[in-house]
């Protein structure tokens, strides 16, 4: 059984005390930063990326997938117990979670999160092992011309669903892939937008940027209105675990949120809130007690928290079979693996084995250190709230810089640090989403390439963009991609059109 | 609205400048390449130059609705009030600007110290003994965390004299 010997093979690595304590250190601060309202795992990741400077990329990507799925785990705490969602993917666990806590049913709310977050997550790592090879292997088969297409369409998706307004968020990728152009270009040697500026050479440390404009910029954001709301917490009442009945309202919604929020969030790239919402929206429609939702129903929990899992789960796949980014999170991600000198991609389950299968047996580690972590521990991680946002404030501050300063040291990274917060607070006020920035940057570089290499092929002619058929399906996302909000303009458009011509 | 207004113009601005500067600043390889190094920005401009222009006609002629619902269905991050206090942000770029300056002359862990008490002094003077301890604790022990775990070279400034 070839993947009884991976398995194995990750297990090895997986298990050596200091991947294990990176995975306990991961998932530990991935919790911390799901329940710190306002620190998103991308904040969260782009901060902590220093931290992996000196270690093998395996450590490295086993600390940043542990950060990533433990603040799918921290972000339902707060929703239950405070009604903060501390993440954008556990706005929906309020409705159901907060409910509950009201009734003094708080314990059984945080066990089916917590449960749910740990099927889902093994769900995701069991199915990401079993189909990623082959996903690999098929896309071994990709040639420039779909690379290109194939990032195109991840741009677009994440694009589409970022922010309230698909133009500024077009216009944030665009800015993201012209901070991309900056430096030498690698098949030319000619310079761009450097001017004259040797440091500019190398183009702009991707690192600079996304502590820029998601870490300073969370930091100028509250201080602008420091005002702290206190926060009501409800106690925890009783026992943390489900008793018969929960369990038996609670395991088909765990199996509902996994699926959507896997298939959904995960392979069609909607990311972790949209798939938190899908499976709310799929337990309104299926759950037995469906009339119960929204007054404290224990399905309300157990989906949305299964979804928003599985879907980073999903994420991961993505990045580790094809090496596109699905979402703002695995973008970071990529950045940093490509500052440690590993590009991800189909070619990683044959040349880094070890890689791949460690953090596939670390995810399962990982999962199950998480319930055991948060379940016992839940009231550690609700003090967490009592941290001053003025002394969390300083603390970004300190990290931010400390992280820039490392890389390079250089005290020029530090004002362009300084630049690029300044930029991100002024465009959190302008709403204009800065995910879509870090990805462009991260993919422009990519796409450049196989672009070039594409025409190189077709020795000039754009067609075999459109000519290869798996091309032409990804060039069809991209356009679905970006032009779904305006059907039901075009659809009823239409219907008027011809409406008018047809008899009344 | 008004912000969007002086926004989408220096948006277009930035994308004119960054299109003219792809016909003026990049050189042409020696050999010829069916894609230059000029030919992705030139069409970065032009997509950017498409989008700002949109961006002025509707923040001018007024945005579209928003849609609230969609917004918190694909997570949009919270929109960030409008109310300001000027005077603490100012006075905090203020602090980093100085922290950047000192970075290197005073060493780590005493630019890192100021840079938290002065911090703290500003955004809330309560707790000063607590802070100052947690700013001494967090600068000196980072510090020693990063040069003698992690062996991450952080600039010592007088402390090297300690030979610390």
């Amino acid at each position: 059984m070839w993947f009884f010997d991976n398995l194995a093979l990750g297990f090895s690595v997986a298990l050596t005390p200091i991947n294990l304590f990176y995975a306990l250190l991961g998932v530990f601060l991935g919790t911390v930063i799901g329940v710190l309202p306002g620190i998103g795992p991308m904040t969260g990741i782009a901060l902590l990326i220093p931290i992996t400077f000196g270690l093998p990329p395996t450590s490295a990507i086993i600390l940043m997938a542990g950060i990533y799925y433990g603040a799918m785990y921290g972000g339902s705490t707060t929703s239950i117990l405070v009604n903060t969602p501390g993440e954008s993917s556990s706005v929906v666990t309020c409705f159901d979670g907060y409910q509950m806590a009201k009734q003094g049913r708080a314990g059984p709310a945080l066990a089916a999160a917590a449960i749910g977050s740990f099927i889902a997550g093994t769900f995701a790592t069991l199915v990401l092992m079993l189909i990623g090879p082959a996903v690999a292997a098929f896309a071994l088969n990709f040639g420039p011309p779909e690379y290109f297409t194939l990032m195109l369409a991840g741009l677009t998706v994440v694009t589409s669903l970022a922010g309230r307004s698909l133009v500024k968020a077009l216009l944030a990728t665009t800015i993201g892939l012209a901070i991309a152009t900056i430096g030498i270009d690698l098949q030319s040697g000619v310079p761009r937008y450097t001017f004259g500026n040797p440091e500019l050479l190398d183009g702009l440390e991707f690192l600079v940027v996304a502590i820029g404009l998601f870490a300073l910029s969370e930091v100028l954001v509250n201080l602008a209105d420091l005002r702290q709301a206190i926060q009501e917490r409800l106690a925890i009442k009783g026992g943390l675990w489900l008793t018969r009945e929960d369990w038996r309202r609670a395991t088909p919604a765990f199996i509902r949120g996994t699926l959507s929020g896997f298939f959904v969030g995960g392979i069609a790239g909607a990311g972790a809130a949209v798939a938190s919402f899908f499976s709310y929206g799929i337990e309104k429609k299926m759950a037995k007690h469906k009339a119960e939702l929204g007054t404290g129903a224990i399905e309300g929990v157990a989906a949305p928290e299964a979804a928003n899992n599985a879907a980073a789960g999903g994420a991961l796949i993505h990045l580790l079979c094809l090496g596109i980014p699905g979402s703002g999170t695995t973008a970071i991600m990529l950045g940093a693996l490509l500052m440690l000198g590993l590009q991800p991609g189909p070619l990683l389950f044959q040349q880094q084995p070890q890689f791949v299968w460690g953090l596939i047996a670390s995810m399962y580690i990982g999962n199950a250190m998480l319930l055991v972590l948060n379940l016992p521990l839940v009231g550690m991680w609700v003090k967490i709230l009592d941290i001053p946002l003025y002394l969390l404030v300083l603390f970004i501050i300190l990290f931010s810089f400390l992280g820039v300063y490392t890389m390079n040291n250089s005290t020029q990274d530090l004002f362009l640090l300084l630049v690029f917060g300044i930029l991100g607070y002024l465009l959190r006020r302008l709403d204009i989403p800065a995910a879509p920035i870090i990805l462009g940057m991260v993919l422009g570089d990519l796409m450049e390439q196989a672009m070039r290499q594409s025409l190189l092929i077709s020795d000039g002619s754009y067609a075999i963009f459109v000519t290869r058929p798996f091309s032409l399906f990804f060039l069809l996302l991209a356009i679905v991609s970006i032009t779904n909000p305006y059907w039901k303009y075009i659809g009823v458009g239409l219907r008027r059109w011809f409406g008018r011509g047809a008899p009344a | 609205m008004k912000e969007n207004r002086i926004a989408s113009v220096v948006f277009c601005l930035f994308a004119l400048t960054y299109f003219a500067l792809a016909f003026t600043t990049i050189a042409q390889p020696s050999v010829l390449q069916i894609l230059g190094p000029d030919a992705f920005p030139k069409a970065i401009g032009v997509l950017m130059l498409i989008l700002s222009g949109v961006y002025v006609l509707q923040s001018f002629r007024g945005l579209g609705r928003e849609d609230e619902t969609r917004a918190a269905i694909i997570g949009a991050e919270d929109k960030v009030g409008t109310h300001i206090e000027w005077k603490t942000i100012a006075l905090m770029l203020g602090v980093m600007l100085v922290y950047v300056f000192l970075f290197e002359p005073l060493g780590y862990p005493i630019a890192t110290f100021l840079m938290f008490v002065t911090g703290a002094a500003i955004l809330d003077r309560r707790h000063w003994k607590r802070d100052t301890l947690i700013a001494a604790v967090a600068s000196f022990g980072f510090y020693f965390t990063f040069s003698l775990v992690l062996r991450v070279q952080l600039p010592a400034g007088p402390l090297r004299w300690l030979g610390l």
